[in-house]
């Protein structure tokens, strides 16, 4: 689990963009620092996901939008057994998939 | 800029291909050029719409196979690859060919033969479409993102799963009528939803959204040919013009978008196509609507504006947008029954429409005689859409 | 007065010696039987508002079945040659007392045959899962078919365990998911000796709420009208992927 999950944030002007985009979407930047997605945030939508691409052999994934409260939205896994739009959850980072055998990193939510 | 008509049109049956890719898009190609009757004259370019043929079905320079196949060399020949948009992506090219003078006579065929490979490969293709460090990682697929969306749309405007059951069983009911369609199945509510086994008939593939919210993984091929209207009065059948054509995108990543519950590339490329025409939404008298998924009919019926934000599915509701409705959605069966031939799908909505505005629909044509279509495809998840506005006659 | 028996490639009858050396062959040829519990008959409204009855098959209705599905064991894809032929012989088996202890559910809509599925006991705890041969596609027959044989094996088989392969490995790997199946791989299944899959009672019962569907009983005129089992049209199935000269593009 070395590598966090970051959020880029404009040298020039401050704003904050995940994904990464090549020029910053406030001042056409193009220098950025990275900032760790991390804290918590709050649900924005959820779905169970079933029909899965063969790197998976679970019978569904939750997947879900966070509002982060360090200024982002992302989209990861989330570890919550009933998740409800809404509610507070926390990052955390975990495996989320297998890509040609590697193990791929990304963002797990938890409820808080 | 020249007007632009349509002269041919042509289709394969959608579903399970017993053909090869080429050959269903050259069945296709040939149907449209006879359906034109253009005789000896040359077709001057060919644009071909196709998503996964290099991926799919080891072929890569498709338009140049296809020129080939159709002995159509030296024409001029492209692949148009913008994911599900590239069928009406392609005609977009060629509609631009022909009105700026470049060429005369296009032939734009588009083709998919998606069950080359299976189901999970299928999938996990058309997950490349998604955002490749902040979506696919985490195995989003289009369903997932269908799903989130959906979720959000039916909490603000309050679409239920009734509403959702009502769209497939529209467009499968349209299906049983449209000869050509892969899935020529009636549904029901209560088999859908109501019904002692509705949960397995109908289990959740990206909850909220369930087995027959989605739309099947098919092959199929279709062809329009086009010419400038000038010319177009020569030919056999009534031309259809291609009277607008517009395209936007937006935010690749749908967490990014402001809300994600609009899709203002819809909204745009609507617009620009109705500018382009020189009509409005209450203008067209039948649409082809892209529904991947049957919560995308109702939201792209609003985002054009036939129906007010959040009343789409009421509109649903009341029947309006049957057959026999004041403003009949997916007469054809949508993508949901005719099938989802990814790259093709935009092509064969506007064989479609050309179809209901010649009145050739048979048993799924719309009454009425319609004047004016109106078609959107709907690339990536609404970060690429193409509209279209056909009118009758040039 | 037993009637004697008439050996058909001497063109004579047997005498009664020769009658009693070929009916105890016969008798060490059959297998012998455990009791078997009947599968009660279920419907289940399928999503086109069609609806299914689910039941056991006869041995008088073999050879029905048999004629139905000979003409798929020469469709090349999907499996259906591989599936179809050996569901064949397991039912011509089944009819002339070759097999032990099968069983044959077939599911009908107003008699029209939509799917067969089949298995045999192994012996009281553990069933073999034969077969899922689907004839109405898109409407979830065969996931509702497989359910119910796994419902037969466990509750009224009163089986522990039920021993899976499939021949179609994208087939397999929903089942494997969906259940989910566990691995026995020193046990090598029957139909070819594949290392098995398990669906073991625990788990049956977990995924039952989720996966096994139906209503019972089944009313009478409903179950009447299951009989006698019908053709279906299989003329859109029947199509086989061109590969003539035209096709070679």
């Amino acid at each position: 689990m070395a590598r966090t999950v970051e959020a880029a944030k404009c040298k020039a002007c401050g704003k904050l963009s995940y994904p990464t985009h090549f020029y910053c979407a406030a001042c056409h930047g193009r220098k950025f620092e990275p900032v760790a997605i991390e804290g918590e945030g709050t649900l924005l939508t959820w779905t169970r996901a079933y029909a899965l691409p063969l790197d998976y052999v679970d019978l569904f994934i939750t997947l879900g939008i966070v509002e982060m409260d360090m200024g982002v939205r992302a989209t990861g896994r989330l570890d919550i057994a009933e998740p409800q739009s809404g509610t507070r959850v926390r990052a955390s980072l975990g495996t989320v998939r297998e890509i040609g055998g590697k193990e791929v990193t990304g963002l797990v939510f938890t409820a808080v | 800029m020249r007007e632009v008509a349509i002269i041919g049109a042509g289709s394969t049956q959608f579903g399970r291909a017993q053909w090869s890719l080429l050959k269903m898009m050259c069945e296709a190609s040939h149907d449209a050029i006879a359906d034109a009757g253009i005789g000896d004259r040359p077709v001057d370019a060919v644009v071909v719409a196709n998503m996964g043929a290099a991926r799919n079905n080891r072929t890569a320079g498709l338009a140049s196979a296809l020129v080939d196949r159709l002995n159509l060399f030296p024409a001029a020949a492209e692949t148009v690859e913008n994911g599900p948009a590239s069928g009406a992506t392609a005609v977009k090219a060629g509609f631009m060919a022909v009105a700026s003078g470049v060429h005369d006579l296009v032939l734009v065929c588009g083709g998919e033969r998606m069950r080359e490979v299976n189901n999970f490969e299928a999938t996990e293709f058309v997950s490349y479409l998604s955002h490749r460090y902040a979506e696919y990682p985490y195995g989003v697929t289009l369903p997932a993102l269908a799903g989130m969306f959906a979720r959000l749309y039916m909490d603000r405007y309050g679409v239920t799963p009734a509403h959702l059951a009502m769209v497939a069983i529209k467009n499968h009911a349209n299906g049983v009528l449209n000869p050509k369609a892969h899935l020529r199945v009636g549904l029901t509510m209560e088999g859908l939803l109501t019904g002692p086994d509705a949960a397995m008939n109908n289990p959740f593939v990206a909850e909220p959204l369930r087995f027959f919210d989605c739309c099947p993984v098919s092959d199929g091929a279709s062809a329009v040919l086009l010419a400038p209207a000038t010319m177009a009065k020569q030919f056999k059948k009534t031309p259809v013009r291609i009277a607008g054509i517009g395209q936007a995108t937006d935010l690749h990543a749908v967490h990014e978008r402001p809300d994600p519950t609009e899709l203002p590339a819809v909204r745009l490329a609507a617009e620009k196509a109705f500018k382009m025409a020189g009509l409005k939404p209450k203008d067209i008298d039948v649409a082809e609507l892209h529904d991947a998924f049957t919560i995308l009919e109702i939201a792209e019926s609003e985002e054009v504006g036939f129906f007010p934000k959040g009343e789409g599915h009421k509109a649903l509701e009341r029947g309006e947008t049957q057959i026999g409705g004041k403003l009949p959605i997916n007469p054809s069966g949508g993508l949901k029954a005719r099938g989802h031939p990814v790259g093709n799908t935009g092509v064969s909505q506007i064989v479609e429409l050309v179809l209901q505005l010649r009145n050739e629909a048979g048993d799924y044509q719309v009454p009425g005689k319609p004047k004016h279509g109106f078609a959107v495809n709907f690339g990536g998840f609404g970060n690429n859409v193409v509209a279209t506005v056909l009118a009758r006659g040039v | 007065m037993r009637r004697a028996l008439y050996d058909w490639d001497e063109g004579a009858y047997l005498t009664q010696e020769e009658g009693r050396v070929i009916d105890e062959l016969e008798a060490m040829l059959r297998p012998p039987a455990l009791p078997m519990a009947p599968y009660p008959a279920k419907s289940i409204l399928l999503a086109s508002g069609e609806v299914m009855v689910v039941r056991e098959a006869t041995v008088d209705e073999v050879d029905t079945l048999l004629k139905i599905v000979q003409p798929l064991t020469w469709l090349d894809r999907d499996y259906y040659d591989i599936v179809s032929a050996r569901v064949f012989a397991e039912l011509l088996a089944w009819k002339k007392y070759r097999v032990r202890n099968e069983y044959c559910l077939v599911g009908v809509i107003e008699g029209v045959l939509a799917g067969i599925v089949n298995g045999r006991m192994f012996d009281q705890g553990h069933g073999v899962s034969y077969h899922t041969l689907t004839l109405k596609r898109g409407l979830r027959v065969g996931a509702h078919l497989f359910a119910a044989k796994m419902e037969h094996h466990i509750e009224y088989l009163g089986q522990d365990e039920v021993w899976i392969v499939a021949e179609s490995p994208i087939g397999h790997r929903r089942w494997m998911i969906e259940y989910p199946l566990d691995k026995k791989f020193e046990v090598q299944h029957e139909l070819g000796g594949a290392p098995s899959w398990v669906l073991s009672r625990e788990t049956y019962f977990k995924a039952k709420p989720r996966l096994v569907s139906g209503t019972r009983p089944v009313p009478a005129e409903l179950l009447a009208r299951s009989r006698p089992i019908l053709k279906p049209d299989l003329s859109a199935m029947l199509v086989q992927i061109e590969d003539t000269l035209e096709a070679r593009l």
